[in-house]
């Protein structure tokens, strides 16, 4: 499973679509930084998730949140 | 031995009997702080005469007959990620420059109804977001890294600046400060103490919980601090109330300790594993049955810990990273940044990664009641130390190393309790952790606390650093 890494320019386009406007003198190390952090939760593209929900759950107001983990 | 050096449950029975009074006990913890916090910087603001005050109301009630339990008289501080009314919550940064908290978090309020006097807000790492709290030192050693995030609460109770302290454990925040400094350090099970009141660093996995200097301390402390509370609603509506210690050590007939043959002790400093491998074979003599198991889905958890972690830091820092990015200390502003560029499909992939893994992990509970192994793969780091070198040619970062046994809790939502388990070479602590079932505390504190009783003195949190 490949990852592909995003530039300095790439960052900055993104950053800037998510509302934060990123200094040009900021736009490599960000890059650096959220490469590695891609490259490590990519990772989690190998599981076959299947019909697993995300564990956040919903809870109405006045179920009791409880204990089962 | 001097009022400060007393572990808490010393301190509450000297202060029952009144051969202690709260304001003898302050006014020592006081003048302790006053030796050696220069030297350790593990407070942002200690509130001298707001404690001298709560000691006095503290030792007028006992007088009158009017005892509340273990915690009334006794001092302690509040990492400066939870509110205290009238207190400005700095988080151990600029950005929080002219905060004042307007109420208690639920917390605060729980130690205040039991008469606990509150010293001051100790230093956390940035906003939570890193593993070593540069602005204190280690207890032990000056050179070395106090750990974090809970650094400034660990430091001081190590040293006797406060007799009990309250940390936060998103990655293992509290656990990890607590075995580099020798204290005991517990993470509640998910929901089981509010965070209501308390600065986020990342929703689903942040926890409050306590810094002693013995595991009877923590059962007492978080007896203090369970509750429902609707204001947190993560927060569980059925759970003990009381967490009870036999008056021995007691032992541990019984007892299924789990030791992982994969992942706990892979990258471990040698010192550290056979420091906790003695501490297994102890607890077979005290009546222990130790049972192999493999950790599930090891692979997956940085990534989940950081498809988790990374956006919801971002997420609640958002106005903040726009309106004033350079405020923040340079390596939480760019991890910040860099979060704002993981997607949602990341974050949900995460989410079902948890999922997966807590089942994972419940079902290895068939098996054994406690999982036992190293709470950090190596002793204090130096304080200018980037990265570590293993033996089988990787290198990691200090704060990867320092979280990489401690974030299976905070993925799962298990509860977590780390205790001193002797030195190494240097004469740094060493931390064994134990994880349980979910709300089974009661479980892990008296494992930890017959262990503790069977061991020297020395190398329990009881010893108080540089006395």
């Amino acid at each position: 499973m490949t990852s592909v890494e995003l530039t300095a320019g790439d960052v900055a386009r993104w950053a800037l679509h998510a509302g934060l406007p990123l200094p040009d003198e900021r736009r490599p190390d960000v890059a650096a930084v959220a490469n590695h952090i891609h490259s490590v939760i990519h990772t989690l593209r190998e599981l076959d998730f299947g019909e697993t929900p995300p564990a956040a759950a919903y809870t109405v107001e006045g179920v009791a949140a409880d204990a089962a983990l | 031995m001097q009022p400060f050096e007393l572990t808490l449950a010393e301190a509450a029975t000297a202060l029952e009997d009144r051969t202690l009074s709260p304001v003898e006990l302050t006014e020592s913890v006081l003048e302790r702080i006053g030796a050696v916090e220069e030297r350790l910087g593990a407070y942002v603001t200690v509130t001298e005469e707001a404690a001298r005050s709560s000691a006095a109301r503290a030792e007028r009630e006992i007088a009158d007959g009017r005892y509340r339990g273990p915690l009334h008289g006794i001092p302690f501080g509040l990492k400066d990620m939870i509110d205290a009314a009238g207190m400005p919550t700095t988080a151990s940064s600029r950005v929080r420059d002219g905060h004042l908290a307007q109420t208690d978090s639920t917390v605060t309020h729980h130690l205040s109804a039991a008469g606990g006097v509150l010293l001051g807000k100790t230093h956390t790492h940035e906003f939570a977001y890193g593993l070593t709290t540069p602005q204190t030192r280690n207890a032990w050693s000056q050179e070395h890294v106090a750990g974090g995030s809970s650094g400034g609460s660990a430091v001081a109770v190590a040293a006797g600046e406060a007799a009990f302290a309250l940390g936060t454990d998103t990655g293992g925040s509290i656990r990890v400060p607590a075995a580099l400094n020798g204290t005991v350090g517990l993470k509640p099970t998910y929901g089981l103490v509010s965070r209501h009141g308390v600065t986020a660093l990342s929703w689903s996995l942040d926890h409050v919980g306590p810094l002693t200097r013995t595991v009877r301390d923590a059962a007492l402390v978080l007896s203090a601090l369970v509750g429902h509370d609707p204001q947190d609603p993560a927060s569980l509506r059925t759970a003990p109330s009381t967490y009870p210690l036999p008056p021995g050590g007691g032992d541990m007939s019984g007892l299924r300790i789990g030791v992982p043959v994969n992942y706990y002790f892979d990258r471990v400093a040698p010192d550290v594993e056979a420091a906790v491998r003695e501490a297994l074979t102890q607890m077979t003599d005290m009546g222990a049955e130790l049972v192999e198991v493999e950790i599930p889905m090891t692979r997956y958890i940085q990534p989940t810990h950081w498809g988790l972690m990374v956006p919801e830091a971002t997420a609640y820092h958002e106005r903040t990273l726009r309106s004033v990015p350079e405020l923040y200390g340079p390596d939480v502003r760019i991890l910040l940044e860099a979060g704002e560029l993981v997607s949602a499909g990341d974050y949900l992939r995460a989410q079902r990664s948890r999922t997966l893994m807590r089942q994972a992990w419940l079902r290895l509970f068939d098996r054994i009641d406690v999982l036992a192994a190293p709470t950090v793969p190596m002793t204090a780091a130096k304080r200018d130390q980037q990265t570590v070198q293993w033996p089988d040619g990787t290198t990691e970062g200090v704060a990867e190393a320092y979280v990489r046994l401690s974030s299976p809790a905070n993925i799962t939502g298990l509860p977590a309790l780390s205790l001193p388990a002797g030195r190494d070479q240097a004469g740094l602590p060493i931390g064994l952790q134990l994880i349980g079932r979910p709300l089974e505390e009661a479980t892990l504190l008296r494992a930890g606390h017959a262990y503790e009783s069977a061991r020297h003195p020395i190398d329990l949190g009881a010893a108080v650093a540089g006395t």
